[in-house]
């Protein structure tokens, strides 16, 4: 439990977790207008709008489910968690006030739990308070389902454990720099191409991003679909499974390694 | 019970042998010089003792025990290596309120250690704006934090200017000899420590050269006396024939075998006037040279 105080007080006494915050709540907030301005919008044409209308009960999960695309930035503070110890060479002290490393990635796990809750409550916040506001003025009904908690507490989980994938790409590959570039090519290039081919999506569905799709899905076909997609539960436990792989990677790069 | 104890250490990186075969110890209220070249494997010794390397034999204890089986590492043993770090973000009294947190030490020691090192009006000033001899001293404030009785210090002079040179002298004096604490402290300039340090221990090569008192060492070099004199020609022949060894260069006579009362009776009968006798201090640098090999190439 200290170890895990430590680990927040080593990111609360540097600037950059005020930063990823910062920027999370921009892109949420820049997520949540956008999905408010285009709602209802058919562009002319016909048919059903891309975004339903903000009366309706699918814009709000909708709205809902938004947060999770922000898992980058908590993923990248946890890529620095470990990262920052290598590049500053604190992790010296690191181990000599805990020589028992286990502990050291445990109580850096454990931090990473706490961090991705935090990033995952503001950014619902901001999100119940877009749709508290947007919907009564449309005329519609705030409705709160089985499915829009689901998707709530899938963003918490998937905050969470990106944060937990951080750390874990951190501990592997160490170079600060080479494991953000890794991490953000990931979730941004990787999981964009396997999501948006066809072909690949047997793939897709399986990989992180996917899985978080799957958890926090509204139903609401953006243009990518959703029927690719895992089930709900079958996605959180997918998300869970590579938490675990990647604290087993955090601590199998971390205890053995001579530091020098 | 020693406070540091290692015994036949060995550690190999790739077909490096940086140590092999290690063994001493250190004990409470000493000073023990950890002397060697660059390279010659003491950092490496110092960092398996404290759990960061792991050795590929041998065993290295402190009060007995490995590093990594002490329940609170930080209240038996302060450390000060040399590629420790700092993130140039946080504070000095952050950076020491992280390791109180993480050793669970009450937080008011972090103030206290810094006032310790005597960094106590720039504790809340970022590390990026500290100089090298700044750093040093917060370093040495992280190894007082939990009020240890064994200090491990890598290369602690590193850095730091002439004052803060003597400030370390007298600060790692005042633990060993005032607190009786346990000092292990690594050089790879024997004059550094030389004024201060009780035993030394040199090591070349990854291997031991030398342990033993300072005073041992010194007596090992042998001590030779400066003689000028008027007519120096007169003078070494006499001087050899009573068993001296003499080494004659630019005029000046470098006397081994002989002590100055008899060089001076000796130059008295042979009636030459003596222009200079003088007790050739024992050059422990160049003991040490030699001893590490270095002194060969020179």
């Amino acid at each position: 439990m200290r170890l895990i105080r430590a680990e927040l007080l080593k990111l609360t006494t540097t600037r950059l977790w005020w930063v990823m915050l910062a920027v999370t709540i921009a892109y949420a907030l820049l997520q949540l207008g956008i999905t408010i301005g285009f709602a209802g919008v058919t562009g002319g044409q016909p048919g059903a709008p891309a975004i339903p209308g903000r009366d309706t009960a699918p814009f709000q999960e909708l709205m809902w489910g938004l947060g999770a695309s922000g898992a980058v930035f908590p993923m990248i503070l946890g890529v620095v968690m470990m990262t920052a110890e290598y590049r500053y060479q604190t992790i010296t002290s690191t181990f000599l006030t805990t020589p028992r490393r286990e502990r050291v990635v445990a109580g850096k796990l454990g931090a990473g739990v706490v961090v991705g809750l935090v990033f995952g409550l503001v950014v619902l916040a901001l999100t119940a308070v877009a749709v508290v506001i947007t919907v009564p003025l449309a005329g519609g009904e705030l409705s709160f389902t089985g499915s829009t908690a689901r998707i709530v507490v899938g963003t918490l989980a998937v905050l969470m454990l990106y944060t937990l994938f951080g750390i874990g790409i951190g501990a592997l590959i160490r170079n600060q720099l080479g494991a953000i570039v890794a991490a953000v090519a990931w979730v941004f290039v990787i999981e964009a191409i396997v999501s948006a081919i066809p072909a690949l999506r047997p793939v897709g569905r399986w990989t992180p991003g996917g899985a978080a799709t799957a958890l926090t899905n509204s139903g609401v076909d953006l243009g990518l679909g959703t029927d690719w997609l895992l089930p709900a539960w079958a996605g959180g436990v997918v998300l869970l499974g590579y938490a675990l792989v990647f604290a087993a990677v955090a601590s199998a790069t971390t205890l053995r390694r001579d530091i020098t | 019970m020693s406070a540091i104890e290692i015994r036949d250490l060995g550690k190999s990186f790739g077909a490096v042998r940086a140590v092999d075969g290690v063994s001493f110890t250190v004990e409470p209220g000493t000073i023990t010089g950890y002397l060697g070249p660059n390279g010659a494997g003491k950092t490496t010794t110092l960092r398996c003792l404290l759990g960061l390397v792991t050795a590929d034999s041998g065993t290295a204890l402190v009060n007995d025990r490995r590093y990594v089986e002490l329940p609170h590492p930080l209240t038996e043993v302060g450390a000060v290596l040399e590629a420790t770090n700092f993130h140039p973000g946080r504070t000095a009294l952050n950076h020491l309120r992280v390791i109180c947190a993480a050793a669970g030490l009450p937080p008011e020691r972090a103030a206290e250690a810094l006032e310790q090192v005597g960094l106590g009006e720039v504790a809340g000033k970022r590390v990026m704006t500290f100089s090298l001899g700044m750093r040093q001293r917060l370093a040495l404030a992280t190894a007082l934090v939990g009020h240890p009785r064994v200090f491990i210090l890598d290369e602690p002079a590193n850095g730091l200017d002439p004052a803060g040179i003597q400030w370390l002298r007298g600060f790692l004096r005042h633990l060993a000899h005032e607190r009786g604490a346990a000092v292990l402290v690594s050089s790879h300039v024997l004059a550094e420590v030389e004024q201060i340090v009780d035993n030394v221990v040199i090591i070349a090569k990854g291997r031991l050269v030398r342990q033993g008192s300072l005073a041992e060492l010194v007596s090992n070099g042998d001590t030779a006396i400066r003689v000028r004199a008027a007519d120096p020609g007169e003078l070494v022949p006499a001087l050899e024939r009573a068993g001296a060894t003499v080494v004659q260069s630019d005029g000046v006579l470098r006397v081994t075998g002989l002590d100055a009362e008899r060089i001076g009776r000796i130059a008295l009968d042979e009636r030459v006037v003596l222009t200079e006798v003088s007790q050739e201090r024992s050059d422990l640098q160049h003991v040490f040279l030699e001893l590490t090999g270095e002194g060969e190439t020179s």
